[in-house]
């Protein structure tokens, strides 16, 4: 992503370091859009996608003096992103008692999964039946470009499982889709 | 590779990603079924990459700022009146340094001289007894009941609110008057807060 390239100055970046809430809120400015569609992705609703939001700039804010300016800031911000993400759908697999290891689609409040698709259904609603691990796994290593280690590190897990659950949500796309 | 056996997801997920080996290569080139089904792996990342986007709630930065600025707050307060005067101190010097419409650089002295003068010096005083208070009671570190909780969190944000104004002001060189009269308010709102917390002391939870 070139955003911050474009949007914001180096000058602004080094007052951001220093704390300066209005360069802040311009690095805000710059990476809500990416951030917000990073959490509504991998969460699947606008809910936990603004907690995301909330949550990965209150720790940019928090964090950012130790951004070392290796790599681009939107990496930087984008794996504060995926962490918090990460960290919502772990809590939310906890309080469901259920671990961290993917699985088919939620089940509702009477414990039962939705039935089936009987007919082809459209990219947005596949992606909303997958687990909400799966759909992270998915999207950030087909849409993000992690590679399986990175995503099996930052999950926990490992490479393997990483694996698994990507073709786990190519298979059940392959299935549902039109 | 089995001729007869077609490619497993995995080998056709680790050939679109350019992992996939010699032999799964080879399989796909003599394979219709498994070309085609490696073609829709490309397909659907496509269709992935290009799915719309969606636009984010706009009044998240004021909540954001409002969270920083209790925790700065709440940080400067446990660092104790020493800590805050520097940090005032420290403010008034980069801002007046900063301020090219001053014409003037002005340095620590500046604030000394603000924080000795008749007119300002028993606030700006008063307010570092206050927050030698808040410290040691540390505020930080205590769960209110929820009532209250509110109450605490709107006098810092007051206090946030003020000291950001003191700067503009002295960036702005306005009126000493109006100087006064911030300080004083903050000394009456750090008032209200450690009020708050002698009357809380029996609820507290530690």
């Amino acid at each position: 992503m070139k955003s911050d390239a474009l949007v914001l100055e180096n000058a602004q970046v080094a007052r951001a370091r220093a704390g300066d809430l209005e360069a802040l809120e311009a690095v805000y400015r710059a990476f809500r859009a990416p951030v917000y569609n990073l959490g509504r992705r991998m969460c699947g609703n606008e809910e936990d996608a603004e907690d995301v939001l909330q949550e990965t700039f209150l720790e940019v804010c928090r964090s950012i003096r130790r951004f070392r300016g290796d790599g681009s800031l939107w990496s930087w911000v984008r794996q504060v992103a995926v962490s918090k993400a990460l960290m919502l759908l772990r809590r939310e697999r906890g309080r469901a008692g259920r671990s961290l290891d993917g699985g088919l689609i939620p089940p509702d409040s009477l414990g039962k999964s939705p039935p089936e698709p009987t007919a082809p259904i459209d990219l947005e609603s596949a992606l909303g039946r997958l687990s909400p691990v799966t759909r992270a796994v998915l999207w950030l290593h087909d849409v993000e470009g992690y590679t399986h280690e990175e995503i099996g590190e930052m999950m926990g897990g490992s490479t393997s499982f990483s694996k698994s659950q990507l073709s786990r949500a190519h298979k059940r796309l392959r299935e549902w889709l039109d | 590779m089995d001729k007869t056996q077609h490619l497993s997801m995995d080998d056709l997920l680790a050939l679109r990603d350019g992992e996939g080996s010699a032999s799964s290569r080879s399989h796909v080139d003599a394979c219709d079924e498994c070309r085609c089904e490696l073609e829709r792996l490309y397909q659907i990342q496509a269709r992935l990459r290009a799915m719309p986007t969606f636009s984010p709630p706009r009044d998240i930065w004021r909540r954001i700022a409002r969270s920083v600025g209790r925790r700065r707050l709440r940080r400067r307060l446990s660092y104790g009146a020493i800590g805050l005067a520097a940090a005032a101190a420290l403010t008034a010097v980069v801002v007046l340094r900063g301020s090219s419409t001053m014409g003037s650089e002005q340095s620590p002295d500046a604030w000394i001289a603000e924080a000795t003068s008749p007119d300002m010096g028993p606030s700006i005083r008063r307010s570092r007894q206050l927050e030698s208070i808040l410290q040691a009671n540390r505020p930080g570190q205590r769960v209110y009941d929820a009532p209250t909780a509110l109450a605490v969190s709107v006098l810092e944000d007051r206090i946030v609110l003020l000291d950001q104004m003191l700067s503009e002001v002295r960036i702005g060189g306005a009126d000493r008057a109006v100087m006064v009269g911030l300080w004083d308010e903050r000394v009456a709102t750090l008032e209200k807060l450690v009020g708050l917390q002698a009357v809380q002391e029996d609820r507290v939870w530690r």
